[in-house]
């Protein structure tokens, strides 16, 4: 299965390709949303160039996907910014919501933070443009059997609308 | 902004912490805690499933530290089946549990508490973040971040998989060493070695400058109380095959047992205010706060057994005392054994019997199984009843933080006490409080990520008119 194998023994990424990272645990509720949406993408044999993984947690370890070869990464997870559940997100770094730092359960370092940081220190491996596909969630305290209907019927519409951003970046617009 | 705060756990969600102060009508210190709401629910889950499920599904208990639920429940499925894994087996076990901790104990001093030691308690909390320290020391993050992923590169080599292993099965190991891959970790773990030996001395003063112009954690932020962590039958620090051995807070050994006789001596009790189950040491008719983590593997071990590790032992030793009951020195605990851990790996990869067999045929006829490892926070014991089939019938975890957890809140009253109490409200002062629970590295969103909402709040009840001081979120 892709996304299961470690970064550096993948396939090389084509140079102007596109990388998806699902993010998400698979046995809590709203958070196994980002593995359901990778299994949907996993259906069929990805578009030429674009390379899918599933990641258990996301956060720094995401600069360890990218090899500077990459046009762009979309990132893909459960979220919690306050709209209603089911509400699918789709925002570039630039445009994600800050929730200041050093909360002690920090433990996950954000996607903006991790963005920032790859910029800072790692220009070269950082690909033009990042887009979180967020899908808000609601029960991150239950197992994978309580996932909320809202998210469950969403997941459907975030696979179409990976597929047809994916087929956008392919024109080339 | 002054709220009216009820601790009702009820409503809330999985990784959101709130730190409570309460203070009496003449303004001294009631009561302090830290409310948190873990998700139980696994142990359930754990209920009807094959147990050689058992590896794979607790990694995914914690995004934070998946391969320490992984191999404690390896050594449970081990104990459980009576079979003993060939020497190669424990070997890359170890392995992969060293790139583990290497990537684990870097996060934790650079990423959760370098904005604290690089930036200052006083920092503005706008810029006291891993960004902040990424801008004020980019060399330094740039090393300390690589040698995080170098970790994470040589657990993910070993175990199979990244973040989640699969490697590890009862009986041993699904992973052959080939020269490709010996070549690939030597590289590796050099490389992380020569990182460590750059940045331990850096993150030591930045620590030594914060004990300097904070005195009182050196003073007063001290609970004595036991220790508890992991000894080989000579008494070296073990983190992945041992005995657990409990002293007290004098340093006297009061019990070293195997991991199967845990439950005749930890015991776990509700809090009124949280969800989290404590747990504490029987001894008799009593009962005893204790410590786990790397300040209590070092109350605890009479060696690291590897020389650098074991030099910056004995420097700790000569400065601090042991046994250690100051929680401010929990980084430099855990400093040391990120040294140790690139010392150890290299030994490991120089073991001659690293190149023999992996695996023993296993059977479950049926019985418990215990198994434990030394999680990067502390003790963490996996306990399992299989039935004749293999399949899980009950299920019992006991992680680092719930043992921890007394001397949290003991810590929280401190800083308070210390920083807080008859003090302006300033924020800079909470950050204290929020410095002395990182001193644990506590687990507390273990079972999710969304990104989003994390708070963290920090409420003083000054005489039932409660005030949100602080939230992160």
């Amino acid at each position: 299965m892709r996304g299961t194998v470690p970064p550096e023994t993948q396939d090389p990424v084509a140079p102007g390709g596109v990388i998806v990272v699902c993010v998400g645990n698979d046995l809590v509720a709203d958070d196994a949303v980002g593995y359901e949406v990778f299994r949907r993408l996993a259906d069929s044999p990805p578009p030429p160039g674009v390379t899918l993984h599933y990641a258990a947690v996301g956060g720094i370890a995401l600069l360890d996907y990218l090899t500077g070869k990459e046009k762009a990464m979309i990132v893909v997870d459960a979220v919690q910014f306050g709209a209603p559940t089911g509400t699918i997100h789709r925002l570039g770094w630039d445009e994600l919501p800050d929730f200041g730092a050093g909360a002690i359960s920090a433990h996950f370092i954000g996607l903006k933070e991790t963005i920032d940081i790859g910029r800072l220190l790692y220009p070269e491996r950082l690909p033009s443009t990042v887009m979180l596909v967020g899908i808000e969630g609601r029960r991150f305290d239950q197992t994978r059997d309580a996932m909320s209907p809202e998210v469950a019927a969403a997941i459907e519409p975030a696979v179409a609308c990976i597929e047809d951003y994916l087929h956008t970046l392919q024109q080339g617009i | 902004m002054n709220k009216t705060i009820t601790i009702d756990p009820v409503t809330r969600i999985e990784g959101h912490a709130r730190v409570f102060i309460n203070l009496d009508d003449t303004g001294g210190l009631a009561s302090a805690g830290l409310v948190v709401n873990e998700l139980r629910g696994f142990e359930k889950i754990l209920t009807g499933m094959d147990a050689d499920r058992m590896p794979l599904v607790t990694a995914r208990i914690c995004g934070v530290c998946p391969t320490a639920h992984h191999l404690a429940a390896t050594n449970a499925l081990d104990n459980a089946a009576g079979v003993e894994p060939p020497p190669a087996a424990k070997l890359l076990r170890e392995l992969m549990y060293m790139g583990h901790l290497i990537h684990s104990h870097c996060l934790s001093l650079f990423v959760l508490q370098g904005p604290d030691l690089v930036l200052g308690l006083d920092a503005d909390p706008a810029i006291r973040n891993v960004v902040g320290v990424v801008q004020a020391v980019p060399d330094i993050a740039k090393k300390a971040l690589q040698c995080r992923s170098i970790g994470q590169k040589i657990n993910e080599l070993v175990g199979g998989r990244g973040t989640h292993p699969v490697t590890s099965v009862a009986g041993g190991i699904a992973f052959v060493l080939d020269a490709d891959r010996e070549r690939q970790l030597n590289a590796w773990i050099d490389e992380a070695h020569g990182l460590v030996l750059e940045l331990a001395p850096v993150v030591k003063q930045l620590l030594m400058k914060m004990l300097d112009s904070h005195p009182a954690m050196l003073k007063e932020w001290v609970a004595p109380a036991w220790s508890v962590g992991t000894v080989k039958t000579d008494g070296t620090i073990a983190l992945v095959n041992g005995e657990i051995r409990a002293v007290d807070q004098g340093g006297s050994l009061k019990a070293q047992f195997p991991t199967a006789d845990y439950d005749s001596h930890m015991s776990e009790s509700a809090v009124e205010f949280s969800y989290m189950k404590q747990v504490s040491f029987v001894e008799g008719d009593s009962r005893h706060d204790y410590r786990v983590g790397p300040l209590a593997r070092l109350n605890v071990s009479e060696r690291y057994g590897t020389p650098l590790a074991d030099r910056e032992r004995e420097e700790f030793i000569r400065t601090m005392g042991r046994p250690c009951h100051a929680n401010a020195l929990q980084p430099y605990a855990r400093l040391i054994e990120l040294l140790y851990c690139t010392e150890r790996a290299k030994e490991i990869m120089a073991a001659p019997e690293i190149h023999g067999e992996t695996r023993v045929p296993v059977k479950f006829s049926g019985g418990r199984g215990v198994g434990h490892v030394e999680a990067p926070r502390g003790t963490l014991i996996h306990d399992y009843e299989i039935d004749e089939n293999g399949i899980v019938r009950g299920a019992n975890l006991i992680v680092a933080t719930q043992q921890n957890y007394a001397l949290i809140n003991t810590m929280i009253a401190q800083a308070a006490t210390s920083h807080v109490i008859n003090r302006p409200d300033d924020q800079a002062l909470l950050n204290a409080v929020e410095f002395g629970i990182r001193c644990y590295d506590p687990c507390l969103s273990c079972a999710t990520h969304a990104l989003g909402a994390m708070p963290l709040e920090i409420v003083v009840n000054r005489a039932a008119k409660p005030h949100v001081l602080r939230r992160n979120c």
